[in-house]
């Protein structure tokens, strides 16, 4: 531990800068504090932190290990699902036991079911569950779940993937594809899963129905700086050391280090996995604060808009993809929330919510063209300038994609 | 030359037995005949180079050997045991002890000097393994001896991206050195260096052979004579001659084709 | 209601005259002569009548027909004579019999609506039918055997077969006499003129055929403790794969032969009516959330005659078990039954081959579509290695390009010659501006160019919703792209994909000869094979590039303008069809145009396959076809037609 941190100080960097920031927002925060930032904006920063961290997870999957994964929202949004399940099920007990004990007779547990089921399915035109819900009704095994059905996911089609040697632009799509496939899947209505209706009221959760939401906020806030942090610190662990440089070998030259002996693929899967794992986690903490979840969010747009993220960001940093997320999410929330003010040109008035995505679009392009370290890189000068030392530059560049003799 | 940059290895110098032997392999690319029904047979120790022009097979050779390229027919045995290489993957057979050093340096560029000889340090090589394990004070002792032995102990913390082209190759060299592999393959390992830095190279060879298996491709015939050893002459995928330098370039056939020109 | 009135005015207006001046006719004539039978038409006696005006070979005697069985013939008391009437207020309007002119109108009181019985309705019906069906004018004819073939019934097959003879249009004909056939297969008389019929008819393969043997075969479901003999039955149901137990035993609750299953809403109103001092029957109403306490306690409330007893499921189960379910033919004559089952199946199989024809029809369309959408990403992919996200865009862009010209030029084929070319000319410029200003300034940086495109799709996605607006635009195809092209009443393949499929076939040729023809061809292929030779050899990258990545891109726009025909035309249009496309470029293997053509042919093929496996959901096809091609690339990682050999570049 303290080897890991001496030999990356920016990870203390981090976790002060996050303990300040989450020691500030509980001092404005409404419940805790003096009220200077809404319930609502503490939400916005909750999941803003949650996108911090599928963002590292992505960074580590293809700033690291070099595998443009379009599939990691994916698995974020079915960590997000595998919890919601729960809470929707939890909530609509409650509800649906608190009516049925006025009844005359108490309800027998098959009556309780059947009237969550046609409470909670009643939108798709189903009255039972799905196999898909055996273990909603148990919190400890959809946390499992949140783990487990992410793991398994990117497990095979990562190890269908890599073991037929798809790389590169290839693989991006071909995880695009999965992506879409399983979007689509979830938009029927038979999938199980309320089709694009979605699995909605996350933000009550069951138990602390007396708690106002001022509270359930700044709780989630915390949770997920939490979690935030520690997986900061699994990732700085992970991409340090021996696997680190075998994994970023296996970005700059992935035959080179087979011929060295190690299995490739192997830690591929591996890296995919993980992330994959830390992806759903970072989705099952987001999405109790979003308060909704249907399949659009699933969709490959929104992977494409994480690796948007952490481009801007700068790839092969940790902190890169932690800046690029939440500087890209809150400017976009603030741009298509009315946030930012109109531009009056005389002749035409630029909208920012009609105007917001062109921007973005045409700045990503800026940033790939003449910045490719993004945001990050500017970091890295800045300290270089302070502290010129031997450069340690961990990301990609030039000469990693040289054509090399064990590469053709 | 510190007896630490080969340490490890505390295998006897023992009888010379067949360690490698492709027997009637050809592979063609596109109907073009590469290697055309070539056998060849590597005893451990011995060091062996192999000559030939341009185009005469002997990269694919060597991709053949490595698992990079699969060959149409014939078979490649290895070891004790006379286990296929056909069927292993590159990693497997790298894992098997056949090192290559490539013909063009291609160290990872943007990873330390000490990271790049760390990757190939023999160790366990499974993701949970590399994760977990610690690259404990004999390792970090080999590593320094290996240094040391390819001149680039002052380097360590460098990035592999700012050495030199020579310093790049005898990085290779080292992270060869650190495989610590029964059977080197080593491409061209003396083009771009200095007369005494060809010296040592041929030292260190030699040196390697007499415990290992290792397979030098050179043009340099300068070169190939220093190192004193049996000599493979390929030419269209095939053996054409196999001796001593002096006897195969005796070998009107060899003139013609390849040191007449 | 309102025509009337109008008729009403304009008749007051036309014949401010006396009212009811009648004009003399023929059928006026013949209609008086058996002036008793009109007005008071009995079933026996309306025979003479009605031969009287089938000979008599009128106009408007359907017409009058017509309106007689509808009870809007009257009879005016004033002048005895018989006229159309539309109840109009206190008055009628009345029209002359024969011409149908407006003549003015009459009291409620002068006039004697006739009233034909049913039986006399039934006569005219048929009579009716000869004359719809001789009418000079074909829509009436065709209006008549719709009629026809809707509602079957025994007594037209005469007056069907008496019109098949002087039909003048050849396809009527052929409709008449296949209907007569199914008229007689289905009411002629004896078995043997009926099997005949049926045997006739199994050539065909029309859905009216269909419809009328099935009615033949139509079959009620019975139940019985033993299979009664003497029925035509048509087949026995077993329970599990026919029928299952909850459904038979509710048959046998709704034939009275078994008693009616409480259900549990059953048993808690009953439970809820009878709770006595907190418990029913003795048992605490706390401990009735356990389902076993609760039928024990509704069994003692059946015990003591409270409510009706609990059918338990083994009853249920021996009652079922203990009768016997089937289906009898409503047609007694089982030769008749087996002829037409047998004649169904001939056809039925026949119908399934033009069903597999229409899939592969389809499929081919689908196909030529994803052809035209993919092979422009296949070229850049092919010769750039360069993925390129904003080629769905490209397509919207010539599909907004087609909508604009037909706001500029109004007629539609016109518009459609000058939407093609222009659209190819500004994705085509599109294209060389992204090649010039982005792409080309990451070349060997593959990742990134997918990712700066990507940044392109969406700010070119979010122009375009900006200009255009969100909603669907329309882009209209000439009339002649607007019908279909139809075998058998089976296979039905709209022209517009026709069309699409005679553009792709259009420049699969002209890609072909480009690429093998051209000079320029020929260092597209150079530079896909082995770029750094190409180069060496004096071919200029940067020209190569610049000019292929704008043929991708202008085919995208012509394939725009193509999508747009048949789909609206959207500012997210482009999404839908990319990932299609990079399926269709992975599965067909890259940089080579019959790669692309496989492609899009497996992938077509599949998606049409899979929806007619599972015909209504387009979402799980698509959802399938995805995982095929994640496991397709197993098998053969760099698609169907790959590049071998150290080209390929592994």
């Amino acid at each position: 531990m303290r080897a890991l941190v001496r030999s990356n100080p920016s990870i203390l960097w981090f976790l002060g800068l996050l303990a300040a920031f989450c020691l500030g927002v509980t001092f404005l925060a409404e419940a805790t504090g003096t009220g200077a930032i809404s319930t609502s904006f503490v939400k916005t920063l909750g999941k803003t932190l949650c996108l911090c961290l599928v963002a590292i997870a992505m960074d580590v999957v293809w700033g690291y290990c070099g595998i443009l994964s379009l599939g990691h929202m994916a698995f974020f949004g079915l960590g997000g699902y595998a919890i919601g399940m729960w809470l929707m099920y939890a909530r609509t007990e409650i509800i649906v036991s608190a009516s049925l004990a006025s009844a005359a007779i108490p309800p027998t547990p098959q009556e309780v079911e059947d009237a969550i089921a046609s409470q909670i399915f009643g939108v798709v035109g189903a009255s039972e569950f799905p196999w898909l819900w055996a273990f909603a009704d148990s919190l400890v095994l959809q946390l499992a779940m949140v783990v487990l059905v992410p793991g398994l996911l990117a497990l095979v089609f990562g190890w269908l993937a890599f073991r037929s040697r798809v790389t590169g632009v290839y693989l991006s799509i071909l995880t695009q594809a999965m992506t879409l496939a399983l979007s689509l899947y979830l938009f029927q209505n038979a999938s199980g899963l309320r089709g694009n209706n979605g699995l909605s009221g996350l933000q009550n959760i069951p138990g602390l129905g007396g708690v106002p939401q001022s509270v359930v906020s700044i709780a989630f806030f915390w949770v997920s700086a939490v979690a935030l942090a520690l997986g900061y610190l699994l990732f700085a662990w992970v991409v340090s050391g021996k696997m680190g440089s075998v994994v970023r070998g296996i970005r700059d030259n992935e035959a080179r280090v087979r011929f060295l002996g190690y299995h490739v693929e192997g830690f591929k899967l591996f890296v995919f996995t993980l992330t994959a794992i830390v992806a759903g986690l970072a989705g099952a903490l987001y999405y109790p604060q979003a308060g909704i979840i249907n399949p659009a969010e699933i969709a490959p747009i929104a992977s494409i808009y994480l690796a948007v993220w952490v481009a801007i960001g700068g790839r092969g940093r940790l902190y890169g993809a932690v800046i690029g997320a939440a500087s890209v999410s809150l400017l976009s929330s603030w741009f298509t929330g009315g946030g930012a003010p109109d531009i009056d040109l005389g002749f035409y008035e630029i909208q920012w919510t009609d105007w917001w995505l062109v921007l973005l679009g045409l700045s990503f392009v800026a940033v790939t063209l003449y910045a490719p370290k993004g945001i990050g890189g500017l970091i890295d000068l800045v300290a270089e300038r302070r502290a010129p030392s031997r450069s340690r530059d961990l990301g990609p560049d030039a000469s990693a994609l040289r054509k090399t003799e064990a590469a053709e | 030359m510190t007896d630490a940059a080969l340490a490890p290895d505390t295998r006897p110098t023992r009888k010379r037995e067949t360690l490698l032997e492709l027997s009637g392999v050809s592979v063609s690319f596109d109907g073009f005949r590469a290697i055309n029904n070539l056998s060849f047979q590597i005893g451990e120790p011995e060091l062996r180079a192999v000559i030939g022009p341009n185009g005469a097979g002997k990269t694919t050779f060597m991709d053949i050997v490595t698992g990079k390229t699969r060959p149409d027919e014939g078979r490649v045995t290895w070891g004790e045991r006379n286990v296929s290489l056909l069927k292993m993957s590159e990693s497997r057979i790298a894992r098997e002890g056949i090192g290559r050093k490539f013909q063009k340096p291609t160290v990872f560029e943007a990873q330390t000097v000490e990271e790049n000889l760390a990757m190939a340090l023999k160790a366990p090589r499974g993701p949970f393994d590399v994760l977990l394990g610690r690259t404990g004070a004999s390792g970090a002792e080999r590593i320094t001896a290996i240094a040391t032995e390819i001149g680039l102990a002052e380097h360590l913390p460098r990035i592999a991206g700012e050495l030199s082209h020579g310093q790049k190759q005898w990085l290779e060299i080292g992270m060869l050195l650190a495989q610590d592999p029964r059977l080197l393959l080593v491409d061209e390992p003396a083009a771009g260096m200095t007369p005494a830095e060809r010296e040592h190279t041929t030292d260190l060879l030699k040196r390697l052979a007499e415990r290992h298996a290792v397979v030098v491709v050179e043009h340099d015939m300068e070169f190939v004579r220093r190192l004193g050893c049996k000599v493979t002459v390929l030419h269209e995928g095939s053996v054409l001659a196999e001796g001593s330098l002096d006897h195969v370039t005796a070998n009107p056939e060899v003139i013609d084709v390849y040191l007449g020109r | 209601m309102l025509r009337a009135l109008v008729l009403f005015l304009t008749a007051l207006l036309a014949c401010a005259a006396p009212p009811a001046v009648a004009q003399d006719s023929q059928l006026q004539a013949i209609l008086q002569t058996h002036a008793d039978e009109v007005a008071d038409p009995g079933r026996r006696s309306v025979g003479p009548l009605i031969d009287d005006l089938a000979a008599s070979g009128l106009p408007g005697i359907a017409r009058f027909l017509d309106r007689w069985s509808n009870k809007q013939v009257f009879l005016n008391a004033g002048d005895g004579l018989f006229y159309y009437g539309a109840r109009d207020g206190e008055t009628f309007a009345l029209r002359d019999i024969a011409s149908d002119e407006p003549v003015g109108t009459a009291p409620a009181s002068a006039l004697e609506e006739i009233r034909p019985n049913g039986g006399v309705r039934r006569v005219i019906g048929s009579a009716l039918v000869q004359f719809q069906l001789s009418d000079p004018d074909r829509a009436t004819r065709v209006d008549a055997l719709d009629a026809l073939a809707r509602r079957p019934a025994a007594d037209q097959l005469e007056p069907l077969r008496a019109s098949i003879e002087g039909e003048p249009d050849p396809a009527l004909k052929a409709r008449k006499e296949r209907l007569a056939g199914l008229l007689t297969a289905r009411f002629g008389e004896g078995t043997e003129t009926r099997v005949a019929a049926i045997e006739d008819l199994a050539d065909a393969t029309d859905i009216e055929t269909r419809a009328g043997l099935n009615r033949i075969l139509a079959s009620r479901s019975e139940v019985a403790e033993t299979l009664p003999e003497g029925v035509n039955l048509a087949r026995v149901l077993e329970i599990g794969p026919d029928l299952s137990e909850a459904d038979a035993y509710s048959r046998l609750v709704d034939d009275g032969l078994a008693p009616a299953p409480v259900t549990n809403a059953e048993v808690k109103t009953a439970l809820t009516a009878n709770i006595q001092n907190g418990a029913v029957a003795g048992i605490p109403v706390e401990q009735l959330s356990d389902p076993d306490r609760r039928t024990e306690a509704y069994a003692a409330l059946a015990a003591s005659g409270a409510v009706p007893p609990l059918v338990t499921p083994e009853a249920q189960a021996e009652a079922v078990a203990s009768h016997v379910f089937y289906e009898v033919y409503e047609d007694p004559d089982p030769v008749v039954t087996e002829a037409a089952r047998s004649a169904l199946d001939t056809i039925e199989a026949r119908v399934a081959r033009f069903q597999v024809l229409d899939i592969g029809l389809d499929a081919v369309s689908l196909a030529s579509i994803y052809f035209l959408a993919a092979i422009g990403l296949a070229i850049t992919f092919g010769v750039m290695g360069v993925i390129n996200m904003a080629h769905g865009e490209f397509i919207m862009m010539g599909a907004y390009t087609g909508y604009v010209v037909q706001q500029i030029v109004p007629n539609y084929t016109a518009s459609l010659v000058v939407a093609l070319p222009l659209a190819f000319a500004v994705t085509f410029a599109a294209g060389v501006a992204l090649e010039r200003l982005v792409i080309r300034h990451l070349y060997h940086r593959p990742l990134e160019t997918l990712l700066a495109t990507f940044g392109i799709s969406i700010a070119l996605q979010q122009l375009a919703k900006n200009i255009f607006g969100t909603q669907a635009r329309p882009l209209t195809a000439p009339d002649w792209l607007g019908g279909a092209w139809v075998m058998g009443d089976v296979v039905a393949i709209a022209n517009i994909r026709i069309a699409i499929f005679v553009l792709a076939l259009i420049f699969l040729c002209v890609l072909l000869y480009i690429l093998k023809r051209t000079r320029l061809g020929l260092e597209v292929r150079a530079a896909t094979q082995n770029p750094g030779m190409a180069g060496s050899m004096g071919i200029d990258p940067g020209r190569i590039n610049m000019l292929t990545f704008g043929l991708g891109s202008g085919i995208a726009g012509i394939a725009g303008v193509a999508i747009g025909l048949y789909a609206q035309v959207t500012s997210e249009m482009g999404s839908a069809y990319i990932v299609q496309s990079f399926m269709t470029v992975v599965v067909g293997g890259v940089g080579n145009v019959w790669g692309t053509l496989a492609g899009a042919t497996l992938i077509g093929g599949l998606q049409k396959g899979i929806e007619w496996f599972n015909p209504s959901n387009t979402l799980a096809a698509q959802t399938y076809m995805i995982l095929f091609i994640i496991l397709f690339i197993q098998v053969r990682p760099k698609g169907i037609v790959a590049l071998k050999g150290r080209a390929a570049g592994d």
